[in-house]
């Protein structure tokens, strides 16, 4: 690769690259905020000015150039942190300042606000401007983000969103010069369904999430990797919470898979993870009396018990699972089924589902298929039924034991039949049908309380780790399967989510050569590629940009 | 006595001028387009080139070099745009061109069109000239109908099709990449440069952005050779230009002179001296953007080279005088309110400079100023200065900081007087 000079260090660089973004890459610092790399390069807001000593031929550029918007060439030679520069750097950071409120008492972004950042690292802490700011009113846009047009620095990203990543257009710029500002198209609300990014790349104040507004201040947030399961493309995102309370998800880029971005959908799947109503916070067991809270011994007893006395053949017994389980708990479940009782009696949901198709890449980050694994599942092996109809008769052909895992085909008509069955047992996080049903239900986690792997839609592995803690009695789901298996005296020496992992990886065709030490939170591809009858590509009406 | 050189303006210092495509061709008129289209674009570009043509829309960049810039063998079609967006204050001279000559200037097009084998140019004009508008698309429907435009412009099957667009009224889509970005139909924003518009212009595609005058002189360059044109004026400063003089003198207009004749004569011969007999306080040279001189500097020739030694430039050759009775801060005050009003505001230093600049300027109108604040504006406008993405920084830093020096002693009466 060829190389230019930072600041005395060597960078290299990709023919065509920017001096800006390969000096990212190489961990350089230089300010900037109209640059964002997933859209293009306006080079208006002036802070990322360098000085170029030498352009690669000998001479100095004649004044100091923006780095976002400057070629990096080969032997060129370039400070980013002499006197000149950091000039620069004051002198826009004093006029940013001019008409910025200066709120961040009262502003959501405190904490986290590039301007913020900046003036305490390149501003000079003086201002000479004496006269009246600017002032707005405020302007409802929407319902997802919320706009303070004061706070405003003109970077454009927002009103660039809209143009060059969604493709909407419902944003843009207004007025001139210093009167310049962002607002919707004839006071229409915002339409986009990933308003929420509009947030994220906004460096100040002006747009804020709704959601997040006056909650928590974001510095007191902790933050976990994690992915968001809200449908099978599985977003990279950053569990923000506090005090073991959620507070809202941010996108993590990942170029493999959602790139900077995230629906909003996603962003408020956040509210799940602090729901406690209808969250199984204790095994339950059912009595005469029905559901009662027992223990967890009680509750392997009672079901060890009662297939000590059924004594289920091959045939009778019959595994249900939906595709919001894990890699690691859905391989579980199957070898629990295969080696606990020699049964292949398995099926999850597979409905049909649809994949948006667009000239903007961001379109197809929404799926319709709302489960996290699909792909997983399908790579166990496991066998997918598209209706409820299709898995009736299964319960009604003398099934001893049935073992649901979540709630899949969650509806009365199959919870009736089931009713009949000797044992039900409900592994889940939450209270559903099947808990009423079952015999025996055991509290499992969500996908923040535990640490597993999921497969999203096009085959990636991707890792989420634990990030807030569960009711005390719940268990992870995983940890509950193996639970099973040593009472059914099944062989298993697993007692991590790593080691299930690696077992999986060399048991399965699917998950072959998977390594648990590479599978960093940006996940990894699946050797092969996936096959999904069940997609349709829908093609989304090309927005012209 | 200084006397006009009449080339653009040989037809239209004609009382009985008629500016119909017939007696244009009366006049000789598109004779130089046949002669061009006898010889090769590369050949015209050359012969431009050694003419010595610098633009006439004020950054004064030899035409023929930038012609020659034009990315080739692209793929792409190659387009030629002509900037009749005159917006710099004081600046008059397209107009007249467009209103009173227009076959002339569209002559020029085509042939500037053929040199970089456009197939079809666009001309951007100020949304304001009403009857320059009207005067060519009235000019470009003759050419049409007499079959000089359309399917066949430069021979069989070769056309050429011109398309007059009206701007909005913002100062700043006369610079070119905005102009590119409003006739693309997006707002009219100063693009980032590289690349350049001749590698990536109007849609992507290699474009040049020509003034109206510019192309004008391509009709004489053809015709009588380019010897005929460099011998007009001194060395790199080739041909006549025209001037838009204003202000207080006693006959204002547009005069066409060689670039080897003094300001001061400009002024006082074909302006006919400062108005009621006064004094001469200052001059801005070039447009409002350009550094002001005062009474003591003007003797010096009118030409790019000779007024960019004086410290400033001439811009598109906008002469604006004013007398010893005008203010000087109510006038800077009016040019920065303009640059205020005018800032397309993408770039932090013009955009808030340029709001700042004028909010201390009117400070000093209202008898608020002190030395303090003369400081402070000088560096609000230096700062502006080479820091933004196109040239409207520089053109409001220049008035402000030149006149912060040059009018020191006007500043002060202004606050001492308050003060007493």
């Amino acid at each position: 690769m060829p190389v230019f000079e930072m600041d005395g260090k060597p960078v290299e660089f990709e023919p065509g690259e920017k001096v800006l973004s390969a000096a990212m890459r190489a961990g350089i610092k230089i300010p900037h905020y109209c640059y964002h790399p997933g859209m293009s390069v306006v080079a208006t807001c002036r802070m990322c000015m360098v000085d170029v000593i030498d352009m690669g031929n000998g001479r100095p550029a004649p004044k100091l150039q923006t780095s976002c918007s400057m070629d990096a060439v080969e032997g060129m030679k370039v400070e980013t942190k002499n006197e000149k520069v950091q000039e620069a750097r004051e002198l826009v950071m004093e006029y940013l300042l001019i008409n910025h409120p200066l709120d961040c008492p009262i502003c959501d972004q405190s904490g986290e606000c590039v301007l913020q950042d900046y003036s305490f690292e390149y501003g000079s802490g003086k201002s000479e401007m004496e006269y009246s700011k600017r002032v707005y009113g405020w302007r409802d846009i929407g319902t997802f983000v919320a706009l303070e047009r004061n706070r405003c620095i003109q970077c454009t990203r927002c009103d660039r969103f809209t143009r060059e990543i969604t493709g909407t257009n419902e944003f843009g710029m207004f007025n001139r010069g210093h009167e310049l500002t962002v607002d919707t198209y004839s006071d229409r609300p915002m339409i986009n369904q990933f308003q929420g990014n509009m947030a994220d790349i906004c460096p100040v104040g002006a747009l804020t999430e709704k959601e997040f507004r006056f909650k928590r201040r974001a510095w007191k947030l902790k933050k976990t990797p994690s992915i968001c399961v809200g449908c099978s493309t599985g977003c990279n995102v950053t569990i923000e919470y506090d005090r073991n309370e959620v507070f809202r998800l941010k996108p993590r880029d990942n170029p493999e898979v959602n790139k900077w971005w995230m629906c909003d959908l996603g962003r408020l799947t956040y509210k799940t993870l602090n729901q406690r109503q209808n969250r199984l916070g204790n095994p339950l067991g059912k009595t005469g009396d029905g559901l009662q809270e027992i223990s967890w011994e009680e509750a392997f007893n009672a079901i060890s018990g009662k297939i000590k006395e059924l004594q289920p053949s091959s045939t009778e017994v019959l595994g249900l699972v939906d595709t919001h389980a894990s890699n690691e708990e859905l391989y579980l479940f199957k070898k629990l089924l295969k080696q606990g009782f020699g049964s292949d009696l398995l099926c999850f949901p597979e409905p049909d589902w649809e994949q948006p198709v667009s000239d903007f890449f961001i379109d197809s980050l929404i799926t319709s298929d709302k489960t996290p694994n699909r792909a997983g599942a399908r790579l166990l092996g496991l066998k997918g039924e598209k209706s409820v109809d299709a898995v009736l008769p299964k319960l009604t052909s003398g099934v001893k034991v049935l073992l649901v895992l979540g709630q899949p085909f969650d509806v009365e008509s199959l919870q009736v039949q089931a009713a009949s069955i000797p044992l039900v047992v409900n592994i889940s996080a939450w209270n559903s049908g099947w808990t009423q049903t079952a015999d025996v239900s055991l509290p499992g986690r969500l996908h923040a309380e535990k640490e597993v792997t999921y497969t999203n839609k096009a085959g990636r592995v991707q890792r989420v780790q634990t990030a807030i803690r569960a009711h005390h009695k719940t268990r992870p789901d995983w940890m509950i399967l193996c639970g099973l298996m040593e009472m059914l005296d099944v062989e298993n020496q697993v007692d991590s989510t790593e080691s299930i992992f690696l077992e999986m990886a060399d048991a399965e065709q699917g998950f072959k050569e998977l390594q648990w030490e590479e599978l960093s939170s940006d996940g990894l591809n699946v050797p092969q590629t996936l096959q999904d009858p069940g997609r349709t590509e829908v093609s989304e009406l090309s927005k012209t940009a | 006595m200084i006397e006009e050189t009449l080339v653009l303006f040989k037809n239209i210092r004609n009382p009985d001028y008629d500016k119909s495509l017939k007696g244009y061709k009366k006049s000789g008129g598109f004779k130089a387009l046949k002669k061009a289209l006898k010889m090769k674009p590369e050949e015209l570009v050359e012969l431009v080139k050694s003419s010595g043509l610098r633009g006439r829309g004020g950054a004064g960049f030899p035409t023929g070099l930038k012609w020659s810039f034009m990315a080739k063998n692209t793929g792409k079609p190659s387009y030629l745009i002509c900037n009749a967006d005159e917006s710099e204050p004081g600046t008059c001279k397209d107009r007249e061109l467009m209103l009173k000559d227009p076959h002339q200037f569209l002559e020029g097009m085509m042939i500037g069109c053929y040199a970089i084998n456009c197939r079809h140019g666009y001309i951007y004009v100020r949304g304001e000239y009403f009857p320059s508008i009207k005067s060519l698309n009235a000019a470009i429907d003759e050419l049409y109908a007499d079959g000089v435009l359309g399917e066949n412009a430069f021979g069989k099957g070769k056309g050429l099709d011109l398309t007059v667009h009206t701007g909005a009224g913002a100062y700043i889509c006369g610079e070119e990449s905005a102009l590119l970005d409003s006739l693309e139909g997006k707002r009219g924003h100063p693009r980032v440069k590289p690349p350049f518009p001749a590698v990536a212009g109007f849609n992507a595609c290699p474009t040049t952005v020509n003034n109206v005058e510019t192309l004008t002189c391509l009709p004489f360059i053809v015709n009588e050779g380019p010897e005929a044109f460099a011998g007009f004026g001194p060395p790199n400063n080739a041909g006549t230009h025209l001037v838009s003089l204003s202000g207080h003198v006693n006959q204002p207009g547009v005069y066409e002179v060689r670039m080897d004749v003094t300001l001061k004569d400009i002024i006082y011969e074909l302006g006919g001296g400062i108005r009621n007999g006064k004094k001469l306080k200052g001059v801005i040279p070039g447009g409002s953007s350009s550094p002001v001189l005062t009474a003591e500097e003007i003797d010096v020739e009118y030409n790019f080279d000779a007024l960019s030694k004086a410290g400033t430039m001439m811009g598109s050759a906008a002469l604006m005088v004013f007398d010893e009775d005008t203010d000087v801060i109510k006038l800077l005050h009016r040019i920065t309110r303009f640059y205020n009003h005018e800032s397309c505001g993408q770039c932090t230093p013009c955009r808030e400079g340029t709001h700042w600049a004028r909010l201390i300027v009117q400070d000093f109108l209202k008898g608020n100023g002190n030395e303090r604040k003369m400081k402070r504006l000088q560096r609000v406008g230096g700062n502006m200065m080479g820091t933004t993405v196109c040239a409207l920084g520089d053109a409001a830093a220049m008035p402000i900081t030149s006149f912060v020096k040059k009018f020191p002693l006007e500043f002060e009466k202004y606050y001492t007087q308050a003060a007493a």
